[in-house]
Parts: structure tokens; C-alpha cells; sequence
């Protein structure tokens, strides 16, 4: 259990919220051209990092707003939180 | 406002508790975002729609409760309800500044009062209620008893509850449960 800060409603129970798995994955701009495998990967291929990952969570019990997290895997301590389309305060 | 059925609830006293249904009350949800959807909110109903997250107006007949940076419920009692819905829809829905939805029969209203009041939502609830009980107007949507709920806190220990149709009866016989041992 961790509490995460949304960007929109404050610091909440973790119970609150859905994640949504990693961040940041842009669909490709012509899809038709890629290759069975590269759509596979796009589509089905996620990072599992130990350690500090880029994720998606939603507020779902709440403001029920999608968002990014920063967080580290391996503590579940967040780093950052930040709102769709802006860019994450740490690299 | 369709005919159904609100749960059966009497009004429960327990000790520095009292529990009710508040209804019927109205409800309407409301989305949007541009200056004209803020306008015509406050022309119809004469209250400015909170922007602060987690907070609520009101005026002698409307409250207003903010669940999202473009989304609020406006709640009220009434007789003249289908004036103030079809003058909502036709100002804002028909013309594209935001959405108008009653969810009226959606939504139970309970109301909760008495000094156990945060007492009785804590014991099933992951939300932190300590500034939240300091001052009255706020707002939380959170879960209680697995429950989704919308809370308004209107007065000092008095809270109106807004849980879903289909799910206030058994939150309402967790709520009394739950009452007898604070």
C-alpha cells in the first residue's frame, strides 16, 4: 500500500486508483507498414523494469482522470506525478 | 424523473448518530470546460461552479459539488425541477458548450449527522478525514465499504452521502451495522 499525490484531487490511498501500465508508448503513424512483428511489439511488448518505471494510473475510485507516475518498482516510491501531455520532471 | 424505487430507509438513531435518506433530491451532472459552459451555469442557476479541486458551492437552493477539473454534480430540492434541467440542456447541451445529464434516480442521497459522523466513515474508508471533517463546503469521492461514494461535507458533522441506485441498500445495511458498535 503507498499513497499516490493525483494531480487533480491531492494525496490518496493507492486502493483508489488503477494503473494502467507504461507510459509514453506512442501508436505508430502508419500501421499498415508495419511488419506482423513491429505491430506486435507495439502492441503487446512492455518493459518490466526493476527499478524506475513510467506509468500510467487512473484515479479511478475519484476524479476517475488518467495521468503518469514515476515510480520506482522495486520500493514503490514515486518520484513524480504528472498530468497527460506534460513532461515528467526527472529523466 | 423516471418512477422508481428508492431503497427502504427509515431514519436510524444511534447514539450521536442520525441517519436518513435525503430524498427525492435532484441531480444533475454536468460537464464542460469553456467560459460560455461557466456562463450559462451562472445565469441559470446563480451559482459559480467550484474550480477548486475537492470542494463544493452553494446558494439557498443549489449546491454545487466538483468531482473533476470539468465535471460537477449540481444537486437541489425542488418542485420547478424539469425548468431548471430543460433550461440547462437547451442553453449548454443543445448548443455544444458542455453536457447536461440528469442523474437523479441514479444516485441515492443519505444523509449522515452527529458527532460520530467521521467516526462511522473512517472505519471502512482509505480516505483521510482529518483536514477534510476541519472545514464544511469539501468534497471527496472515495470508497467506503467497497463502495463508490461522493461526500459533501454541508455542515459541521453533517454529511450528505451520494452512493449509486443499485448498490445504497447494501451500504445502507453496512452504515447501520457499522453505527451500532462506534
Amino acid at each position: 500500500m503507498f499513497i499516490i499525490n493525483c494531480p487533480y484531487c491531492g494525496e490518496r490511498d493507492q486502493s483508489e486508483f488503477t494503473a494502467g501500465g507504461e507510459a509514453h508508448i506512442e501508436r505508430p503513424k502508419q500501421p499498415t507498414e508495419l511488419s506482423d512483428d513491429e505491430w506486435a511489439e507495439f502492441l503487446f511488448m512492455r518493459k518490466n523494469i526493476k527499478g524506475v518505471q513510467f506509468e500510467r494510473w487512473n484515479h479511478a475510485h475519484g476524479c476517475r482522470k488518467w495521468f503518469n507516475v514515476v515510480r520506482d518498482t522495486t520500493n514503490d516510491k514515486i518520484h513524480a506525478v504528472y498530468k497527460m501531455g506534460e513532461k515528467p520532471s526527472i529523466d | 424523473m423516471l418512477n422508481i424505487n428508492f431503497p427502504k430507509i427509515d431514519k436510524k438513531t444511534f447514539n450521536d448518530l442520525e441517519l436518513s435518506l435525503a430524498e427525492e433530491k435532484i441531480k444533475i451532472n454536468i460537464r464542460g470546460k469553456n467560459k460560455d459552459f461557466f456562463t450559462k451555469v451562472g445565469k441559470i442557476t446563480s451559482i459559480i461552479l467550484p474550480t477548486e479541486a475537492n470542494t463544493s458551492s452553494s446558494n439557498e437552493k443549489f449546491n454545487a459539488l466538483w468531482l473533476s477539473p470539468d465535471e460537477w454534480i449540481i444537486y437541489f430540492d425542488g418542485k420547478d425541477t424539469n425548468k431548471v434541467i430543460n433550461n440547462l440542456f437547451n442553453e449548454i447541451s443543445k448548443l455544444n458548450f458542455g453536457a447536461i445529464t440528469d442523474i437523479s434516480d441514479h444516485w441515492v442521497c443519505i444523509n449522515i449527522k452527529g458527532r460520530k459522523t467521521f467516526d462511522l466513515l473512517s472505519s471502512s474508508s482509505p480516505f483521510n478525514f482529518n483536514s477534510f471533517k476541519k472545514s464544511k463546503n469539501n468534497v471527496a469521492q472515495t470508497v467506503l465499504n467497497h463502495t463508490d461514494v461522493i461526500i459533501h461535507h454541508k455542515e459541521v458533522d453533517d454529511v450528505n452521502l451520494f452512493v449509486r441506485r443499485s448498490f445504497a441498500e447494501d451500504l445502507w445495511l453496512w452504515i447501520n451495522d457499522s453505527a451500532r458498535f462506534l
